[in-house]
């Protein structure tokens, strides 16, 4: 049996394989990953608010686009949701274990 | 993530822009002076669209956008009103050379495009849904 480690990746030249573009250098680098995720989530949220309220308010703007806005916001936030339920599953996991 | 979203947003805002195109096109099929005031019937406007840097895949792919919209140059049609207060001298009016038919046609290419742009983000919809399964 071909040991896993020794499998190439199922990825495309130029696409960072999740062991090496996930690897954190320290608690810091994590922190500061899933604190600028947030942010881009959120920066999302204002931008299909403010696309929102020029569409409701008569702006020129095509609903198409504000729709896509509120679909991109929607798929990051719940992208998001994910990966904090996974955290949280984890930490769940680690306090039960008994020493 | 959410290029293909972007990109197929752009085609729906360039397909809206074409049919906004056409309308104007069958709204002054009967204009026959220009914007000053000026007595020359309205010609045929179409869309040109253009490949979109700005949107773009690290593979390549591009959105869609307007580059110009450009006038048609076709003889007017003229109409025998000599009574009309912009015949010219042997009586004619030039009316603006619209054709109805390829009109609607393109509107209707032009709606069916946008259809398979939702179409396509409906798609890129569920695949994004999809790969949160991998999580859940």
């Amino acid at each position: 049996m071909t040991p896993i480690g020794a499998l190439s990746p199922a990825l495309p030249p130029g696409f960072a394989s999740p062991a090496t573009a996930a690897k954190p250098a320290s608690a810091e680098a994590f922190r500061s990953f899933l604190m600028g995720s947030i942010q881009e989530v959120n920066g999302m949220q204002q931008d299909a608010e403010k696309a929102m309220n020029t569409l409701m308010t008569g702006g020129d703007v095509l609903p198409a686009e504000v729709l896509t806005s509120v679909q991109k916001a929607d798929l990051s936030l719940k992208l998001l949701m994910q990966v904090r339920n996974k955290l949280v599953a984890a930490y769940q996991e680690l306090k039960d274990v008994r020493i | 993530m959410h290029t293909a979203l972007d990109i197929s947003a752009s085609a729906l805002v360039a397909q809206r822009a074409r049919l906004d195109a056409i309308a104007g096109n069958i709204a002054n099929m009967s204009s026959l002076k220009d914007e000053t005031g000026k007595v020359k019937p309205y010609e045929a406007r179409y869309v040109v669209f253009q490949t979109d840097e700005g949107i773009a895949t690290r593979d390549g792919a591009v959105g869609v956008k307007v580059s110009a919209v450009k006038q048609e140059t076709v003889p007017p049609l003229y109409k025998y009103q000599p009574q009309h207060p912009l015949a010219d001298e042997n009586g004619y009016v030039a009316y603006p050379n619209i054709d109805l038919n390829s009109e609607f046609v393109d509107a209707l290419e032009a709606t069916r495009a946008y259809e398979a742009n939702i179409g396509v983000i409906e798609i890129s919809k569920n695949m994004a849904a999809q790969t949160l399964r991998i999580a859940g």
